[in-house]
C-alpha cells in the first residue's frame, strides 16, 4: 500500500514538474512534422525569431516521426483546444490533417500550409481555404541542380545520368526530380537520364541504387538526388567505386552534413533550402494577414546552390540563412 | 495497513471489481490521477470537446488494443496489427475509389482484408509450427509492402459520402469512430469475460497442455483468435481511412507496439492467461489522456515518448506487486 502511494506521488510529481504553458490572446499554433531532422529544427528557429520580432505568442508541436500521420492529426485536434488564431501546419501527407484543418477553418482560425505539403485540388474538394502556402519552389530547386551540373561539365557534355527520387508518390521529391529532368533536357540534351528510381529518402537505399547503376553504366557522369541524405549515400558509393572524379553528385536541402561533405570536396553541390527563412516569413505573413494586409496565396522562398566555391568565398548574402 | 489479515474496503472493492468487471482498480486509479493532474495543469483539459478528442484519438489504437488483448491473453502475439490496419485502409479505399464500388463493399473490404491477413497468420502459426512472433513479424512486412504496392506509394483520396460518415459523422455530437470503438469494446468485453469462447481463450493462455487435456480444440481456437485480431485491425483501418478521407499506406506505423502497451498497462499478462477488455480500454485511455494532456501543455513529442514508457513500467510494476501480494496471502 505504501508503495502504491509512493508510486502515485512520484507520477504526480513528475507531471507537476512540467511547466504550465500559459495561453495568451492571439496565440499562433505551429505544427511541424518531426524535430528529429535539422531541417525542421532550423525552421523552428526561424519561427521563434519571426515571432519575437513580430511580437506574437506561439506554441509549437511535432510528432515522433515524419510518418506518424494519425498521431499528427490527433495533435492537431488537441492544439485547436487552445483556440489559436492561426494554425501554421506542415502536414505529413496531403490528406492526414484535413479533418483538423476543416475544424480550424470552421472556428475562424487562419490555416497556413508550411512547406507546401497540401494538394490544392484536394483542398478545393474539401472546401478548405488556406490563407497562404509558403515554402521552397521544389521544381525550381531541381532546375537549379541541372543548371549547376551544366555549368560544371558544359552544355555539350554527353553521358548517362542517374536521378534518385524521394519516397515514391511524394510530391516534393517528384517536383525536384521533374524540375531537374526538364531543365537538363533543355540545357544539355546530350546528358541522358538512364534511370530515375525512388530512394525513399533513405541514405542506404540511395547507396545501393548508385552501386547497381554504376555496375550497369560504368561511365555515369552525374547523380541528382532529391535530398541530401540520399546524395550523401550516393557519394559514398561513388567513392567506393573509385569514381569520385568522374561522377558529379548533387543533392537538395543544404543540411549540415551536406555542407561538411561539400567542404571536404566529396559532395559537389546541394541546392539549399532556407528553412530558417521559411519559418520566419511564415510568421511574418500570418501577422500581416491577421492585421488585414493582403498576403499572396503562394509565398516562394528562394533556394541557393551551395558549392565548395560559394561556401569558401562566403560572400553570398543568403548564406546567413543556411543553418 | 493490514489489508491481508482483515479484508479492508480497498481489498473488498478490488475483489468486487475483479469479479464483476474483470478490471483491477489500480489502473483505474492511475487513470483518474492522471486526468486530475492534467485538469490542474491545463485549463483546456476539462471540456466535453476535449474528452471527445481523447476518445477520437484513442479509437484506432483502442480497437487494435482489443485485438492485442484477445491474442495475448491466449498466449499468442500479433505484431502485424499496425501494418494490417494500413493495408486494410488501402484495400478499402482502392475498392471504393478506384473501382467505384458502393460504400458497404468498401467497409467489407477493409474488414475482410484484415481478417484474411489474420487467418493466414493463424494458419501458419498452428499448422506450420512457426512461432507467432516470427509469423506476425513476417506479416508486418508483407502487409505494409502490399499496401504500398496497391496504392503505388501514395494516398488514395476521395471516398464516397457514406464511408466518410463513418469517420467524420457526428450524430448527437459524438464522432462515429468513438461510437464504433465503444460498441466494439463492449461486445469484445462480453465475449472475453462471459462466454465459453472467452474462457477457452484465457485457459489456452494459462496452459496450452491443460486446455488441450480439457478438450479445447486448441488449434481451431488460435486460428479464430488470429482471424478476429486481423478483422479488428481491418476495422481500425476502416475508421482511420474514413477519418482522413483516404487510404494511407503508411497508416498504423508502429501501432502494434502501442496497442500491446495499452493491453499490458490494462493488466493483460504478456504470457497469457489473464486479460480483460475493459482493463485494456483503461490502459488505452491512460495513454490517450497522457498524450492529450502533454499536447495541451505543448510538451515536445520526445518527452511524451519517455512519459509513456515510464507509465508502462510503472503500471506493470504496480500490477505485479499486487498480484504477488495476493498470491502470497
Amino acid at each position: 500500500m505504501k508503495l502504491r502511494k509512493l508510486a502515485f506521488a512520484l507520477a504526480a510529481a513528475s507531471l507537476a514538474a512540467i511547466p504550465v504553458a500559459h495561453a495568451e490572446e492571439g496565440e499562433y499554433g505551429v505544427l511541424m512534422k518531426t524535430l528529429s531532422n535539422p531541417f525542421w529544427g532550423a525552421m523552428g528557429m526561424g519561427v521563434e525569431d519571426g515571432a519575437k520580432e513580430a511580437g506574437v505568442e506561439y506554441f509549437s508541436q511535432a510528432v515522433e516521426s515524419d510518418q506518424a500521420a494519425e498521431p499528427q492529426l490527433n495533435v492537431c485536434n488537441t492544439m485547436l483546444e487552445r483556440k489559436p488564431v492561426a494554425m501554421i501546419t506542415a502536414a505529413i501527407n496531403s490528406t492526414n490533417l484535413l479533418p483538423c484543418l476543416k475544424k480550424a477553418q470552421d472556428a475562424g482560425i487562419k490555416v497556413v500550409d508550411l512547406d507546401g505539403n497540401l494538394d490544392p485540388a484536394i483542398l478545393d474538394k474539401e472546401g478548405i481555404k488556406i490563407t497562404f502556402r509558403i515554402g521552397s519552389d521544389n521544381v525550381a530547386a531541381g532546375a537549379q541542380g541541372a543548371e549547376y551540373l551544366v555549368s560544371k561539365i558544359g552544355a555539350d557534355a554527353e553521358g548517362p545520368v542517374l536521378v534518385i527520387e524521394g519516397l515514391s508518390g511524394n510530391i516534393t521529391g517528384e517536383k525536384r526530380a521533374r524540375g531537374f529532368a526538364d531543365k537538363l533536357k533543355e540545357l544539355a540534351p546530350g546528358l541522358e537520364i538512364v534511370a530515375s528510381l525512388p530512394g525513399d529518402w533513405d541514405r542506404g537505399k540511395a547507396a545501393t541504387i548508385t552501386n547497381d547503376i554504376l555496375t550497369r553504366n560504368p561511365d555515369l557522369v552525374a547523380i541528382f538526388a532529391a535530398n541530401d541524405g540520399m546524395a550523401l549515400g550516393a557519394v559514398e558509393s561513388v567513392y567506393a567505386a573509385g569514381k569520385g572524379d568522374q561522377v558529379t553528385v548533387i543533392g537538395v536541402d543544404g543540411n549540415s552534413d551536406a555542407v561538411k561533405s561539400i567542404k571536404e570536396g566529396r559532395l559537389n553541390a546541394s541546392v539549399a533550402q532556407l528553412p530558417y527563412l521559411v519559418g520566419k516569413q511564415a510568421v511574418e505573413n500570418v501577422k500581416k494577414a491577421i492585421d488585414g494586409e493582403s498576403v499572396p496565396t503562394d509565398v516562394a522562398v528562394p533556394t541557393l546552390v551551395l558549392t565548395k566555391e560559394v561556401l569558401e568565398a562566403g560572400t553570398e548574402p543568403m548564406l546567413e540563412f543556411v543553418k | 495497513m493490514a489489508t491481508t489479515a482483515t479484508p479492508g474496503i480497498w481489498s473488498r472493492a478490488q475483489r468486487a471489481s475483479i469479479d464483476r468487471l474483470h478490471i483491477r482498480l489500480e489502473s483505474f486509479i492511475v487513470l483518474l490521477v492522471l486526468a486530475a493532474a492534467m485538469a490542474v495543469l491545463s485549463p483546456f483539459f476539462l471540456s466535453v470537446s476535449n474528452f471527445l478528442n481523447i476518445l477520437l484519438a484513442t479509437s484506432t489504437i483502442g480497437v487494435l488494443a482489443i485485438a492485442a488483448t484477445f491474442v495475448i491473453s491466449s498466449g499468442g502475439l500479433d505484431l502485424s496489427l499496425g501494418s494490417v490496419m494500413g493495408l486494410s485502409g488501402v484495400v478499402g479505399a482502392y475498392i471504393a475509389v478506384n473501382l467505384g464500388a458502393p460504400s458497404p463493399f468498401g467497409v467489407g473490404a477493409c474488414i475482410l482484408a484484415g481478417a484474411i491477413a489474420g487467418y493466414i497468420n493463424g494458419q501458419i502459426v498452428t499448422r506450420a509450427f512457426v512461432p507467432a512472433f516470427i509469423v506476425t513479424l513476417g506479416m508486418l512486412g508483407i502487409a505494409r509492402g502490399l499496401a504500398l504496392v496497391i496504392s503505388g506509394g501514395r494516398v488514395i483520396y476521395g471516398l464516397p459520402e457514406y464511408l466518410l460518415f463513418l469517420g467524420q459523422g457526428r450524430p448527437f455530437g459524438i464522432p462515429v469512430p468513438v461510437i464504433i470503438f465503444v460498441i466494439t469494446a463492449l461486445v469484445a468485453h462480453f465475449v472475453l469475460a462471459y462466454t465459453r469462447f472467452g474462457r477457452h481463450t484465457l485457459a489456452l493462455g494459462d496452459s496450452e497442455g491443460a486446455a488441450r487435456a480439457a478438450g479445447i480444440r486448441v488449434e481451431r481456437q488460435r486460428r479464430i483468435l488470429y482471424t478476429i485480431s486481423g478483422g479488428l485491425a481491418g476495422l481500425a483501418g476502416m475508421i482511420f481511412m474514413a477519418r482522413i478521407n483516404s487510404g494511407d499506406p503508411t497508416a498504423g506505423l508502429n501501432y502494434e507496439l502501442t496497442a500491446i502497451t495499452a493491453a499490458i498497462i490494462g493488466g493483460t499478462n504478456l504470457f497469457g492467461g489473464r486479460g480483460s477488455i475493459l482493463g485494456t480500454m483503461i490502459g488505452a485511455l491512460i495513454m490517450g489522456v497522457l498524450q492529450n494532456g502533454l499536447n495541451l501543455l505543448a510538451v515536445q513529442s520526445y518527452y511524451q515518448q519517455m512519459a509513456i514508457g515510464a507509465v508502462l513500467i510503472l503500471a506493470v510494476f504496480i500490477d505485479q506487486y499486487q498480484v504477488r501480494k495476493e498470491t502470497r496471502a
